[in-house]
């Protein structure tokens, strides 16, 4: 099997080596799309989401009559930003400008939240040496700042070694994290993700994301979500074929196992460097499916509502209080609810539950305990005990990871609703529909399960739609 | 034309009650149809406070509406100190002034010393219409001994409750002798007949107990606006059985009953929805152990000091207390 080599330089190599391989298709949840930037026969990879657009590499020529290549004739790749014009197209990429734009292999990269400090790979060698014939150059991290369309001050990061490669930075939103990619002694194989963290004004010395994490294999384009999700890529065995995207995410200090991207982010061919916006709702990556390398948007087709209302658990439990005397030394009188379904209870606030709905007659008896004289009915409360109307999500509020569960609706109250469809996201990027639906948690967590009940459309309407959401706590195994 | 409206509203009030006492054959008795209070009494200035009477005098104001032009009378049942009802302490030698007050000085809102309250203050104020001293006669024994006529214009003239006040005092002048007795007021010299719109009230309620377990008597102070808590104090309730404060917003609030020659006070808080209304004051009996001629008094001051008035006709009618029920829906129980 071919192992394709991310550091820059040799993507478009193992592009062109990549077979394709089909799998199954599964219900998609994600929708892709190739952006029209894209130029054939080039490479575009790695893109990085700024404000009004991408910044992305690409090997693309400069024009008809000027070229940029290595020495061995290699076209090199540097950094382009585009803006997007409308929902659906570009503006024509501009080169972003740099020192090393037509010596070096530049690229990828990753901006900090305020747009000014870049974090990009490029070639460490600069010298004559970088030219001898068969001469390895290694990848190396360079920061510098962005100046409108210009990188300037570009200097290397204090882990880049002449000895391996050090690559695809990826910098949290907060600065404080560094991850990259480095094939550095001591890994696992191929490459490994790293992090470094910023303390005391400096980098830390670069750590091992660990075996949960790094495969036998190579874990490539590391990319730090705000949410603190990692995503990266790989080629570990279980895949779709060839390279794929995962994700994980830090549960008490530890990373989660990698859970593979759907279909169709992920494919039988290259899929690499992926990055998502705030709410992880849409996104883009790199995939050679289509020959070259190109980049891809995605957007998910899963249903998921920013506001939902939280799940009102059913009560038909309620307090009764005689408001007046309730602030008073009642000594002298015994306070007597009945409360209309067969029960009562003693006493100025008192607390009942009825089983179900329906309509109770209330009374309040009062004895006065020095006259012995029965004030019977003294207050009658008509008390009409109705469920919530809301959709309403049957099902427990905690499980163990790894069992099956069913979820109903049967308890949704919508009156004069002719509901069209049972919508479950089980808030882990699953779904499901109908009124009844199993799932298993397989990872521990808490998981913001949201059930979406529409109406059958009607002509000249749009229907009717509500959201309520409720958490289900998954544990670990015991 | 400034309308003053709170005199408009007293005035309807008044017109009220009298509209409602027009119909009671006993006029405007003191104590009151309501109270269920057997009798007054006052003690001959000889006698022991022990017994329930703490300063040997009875102060009670009768207003007469403005509008009322004709002449009326107060007519005390019993006035005499010896025979029936009467509490004799050895031998009935005790004596008693019954004095009718009216004219300027007598109104209580404007002269406090009218009100009586303090030990030493001179009550007697006013203009004095009319006073007899009585003593053991079976002439008046258990008889009535009326006052009057008096024209209403006599009166000290109150603009609050547009009304002229006269006072009647009876005082325990000589011996120790407990002397009960009641006043009523009305337009016919030989019978009690209402006079539309009249009240009574007083500010120091000195009066008997039921000797039965099963009466409650009653008293109905007048709370005005602006009262957040009042300060009861009861004299001589000898551990009687309870006192419960009852109004439309109490059910029945215990207060501190007092001991043999004693007074007790507690606060009473008092919420915004009791304001211009009357409180009832339940008085009620021991039911182990019957205590007999039980005399008590009773006093209030709201949270300025002020002293409240006691109403023989409550203003606004018996207070009713109205519960309010809340039922407030809570999180299921797991």
């Amino acid at each position: 099997m071919v192992k394709r080599n991310f550091f820059s330089v040799t993507v478009f190599i193992a592009v062109l080596l990549a077979g394709t391989e089909m799998r199954g298709q599964q219900p998609s949840i994600y929708k892709v799309d190739r952006m029209s930037f894209n130029q054939s026969g080039f490479s575009e990879i790695s893109p990085f989401i700024v404000k009004d657009g991408l910044i992305y590499c690409s090997d693309k020529r400069f024009s008809i009559i000027k070229d940029r290549t290595a020495f061995d004739g290699r076209r090199l790749y540097n950094i382009y930003i585009t803006e997007m014009q409308d929902s659906s197209g570009w503006k024509k990429p501009r080169e972003i400008n740099g020192e090393r734009n037509s010596l070096f292999n530049n690229g990828p990269f990753s901006i900090t939240q305020d747009g000014k400090t870049v974090y990009l790979t490029s070639e460490i060698e600069t010298g004559p040496a970088a030219k001898k014939k068969n001469f390895k150059n290694h990848n190396g991290i360079f920061v510098g700042e962005l100046n409108g369309t210009s990188l300037i001050n570009l200097r290397p990061f204090k882990y880049n070694s002449p000895e391996y490669d050090v690559g695809q930075p990826s910098v949290s939103s907060d600065g404080k994290f560094l991850f990259f990619a480095s094939n550095m002694p001591g890994g696992s194989g191929g490459s490994d993700l790293y992090v470094c963290t910023f303390e005391n004004s400096d980098w830390s010395a670069p750590v091992n994301l660990g075996s949960g994490i790094n495969s036998a294999g190579a874990e490539n384009f590391p990319y730090y979500h705000s949410s603190g999700r990692l995503f990266f890529t790989s080629d570990r065995a279980g895949g779709l074929g060839k390279l794929d995207i995962y994700s994980t995410t830090m549960t008490k200090g530890k990373w989660d196992d990698p859970v593979l991207m759907p279909e169709p982010i992920n494919s039988a061919s290259d899929d690499f460097g992926l990055v998502a916006d705030g709410d992880l709702q849409k996104g883009y990556f790199t995939s050679n499916r289509d020959k070259s390398d190109d980049i891809y948007r995605f957007v998910s087709t899963i249903i998921r509502k920013a506001t939902c209302d939280t799940l009102i658990e059913n009560s038909y439990c309620y307090r009764f209080v005689e408001e007046n005397m309730a602030k008073y030394d009642t000594v002298p009188f015994l306070y007597t609810w009945r409360f209309g379904d067969g029960q009562e209870a003693n006493g100025v606030i008192v607390e009942h539950c009825y089983a179900g709905p329906g309509t109770y007659t209330v009374q309040l008896d009062v004895l006065n305990l020095i006259t012995k004289e029965v004030s019977l009915n003294e207050k009658t409360e008509t008390l009409v005990v109705t469920k919530v109307e809301q959709a309403y999500i049957s099902g427990p509020d905690s499980i163990n990871a790894g069992q099956r569960i069913n979820l109903n609706a049967d308890e949704t109250n919508l009156p004069g609703w002719k509901i069209g469809q049972y919508y479950w996201n089980f808030g882990d990027e699953t779904i499901a529909v109908g009124n009844k639906v199993d799932k298993t948690f397989t990872k521990p967590g808490t998981y913001n399960i949201q059930l979406i009940v529409s109406t059958e459309p009607e002509p000249g309407t749009s229907g009717r739609e509500t959201c309520v959401s409720k958490n289900i706590v998954v544990f670990n195994k015991p | 034309m400034k309308v003053d409206k709170s005199k408009y509203c007293y005035t309807i009030l008044f017109f009220l009650l009298g509209f409602f006492n027009a119909g009671n054959v006993d006029a405007q008795a003191v104590p009151g149809k309501d109270e269920n209070i057997p009798f007054l009494v006052t003690f001959g200035k000889d006698g022991k406070t022990s017994w329930g009477d703490p300063d040997f005098n009875e102060i009670f104001f009768f207003t007469i509406l403005k509008d009322y032009n004709k002449p009326f009378y107060i007519r005390v049942f019993d006035p005499d100190c010896g025979g029936a009802n009467d509490e004799i302490q050895g031998n009935y030698n005790s004596k008693f002034l019954f004095s009718v007050y009216g004219g300027k000085g007598v109104d209580p809102d404007k002269n406090e010393d009218s009100k009586g309250l303090e030990k030493g203050t001179n009550f007697k104020t006013g203009n004095l219409l009319a006073s007899k001293v009585f003593g053991s006669e079976a002439k008046y024994d258990n008889k009535f001994y009326t006052f009057g006529p008096f024209n209403p214009s006599e009166g000290d003239y109150n603009e609050k409750w547009n009304s002229y006040i006269f006072k009647i005092t009876c005082e325990g002048i000589s011996g120790d002798d407990g002397n009960l007795y009641k006043f009523f007021l009305s337009r016919d010299p030989n019978n009690n007949l209402p006079v539309e719109g009249a009240n009574a009230f007083t500010y120091k309620y000195t009066f008997r107990m039921w000797n039965d377990f099963k009466s409650v008597a009653h008293i109905y102070p007048y709370v005005d606006t602006g009262v957040v808590f009042i300060k009861q104090s009861n004299f001589d309730w000898d551990n009687d059985g309870k006192i419960l404060v009852v109004s439309k917003y109490k059910q029945g609030i215990e207060v501190p009953i007092s001991n043999e020659d004693k007074w007790a006070t507690s606060n009473i808080t008092i919420e915004p929805a009791e304001a211009n209304s009357s409180l009832d004051f339940q008085f009620h009996k021991r039911q182990d152990d019957l205590v007999k001629n039980n005399n008590v008094a009773v006093t209030l001051k709201n949270q300025r000091g002020d002293a409240l008035k006691f109403f023989s006709s409550p203003i606004g009618g018996v207070p009713v207390y109205s519960p309010k029920a809340n039922i407030i829906k809570i999180a299921p129980k797991k």
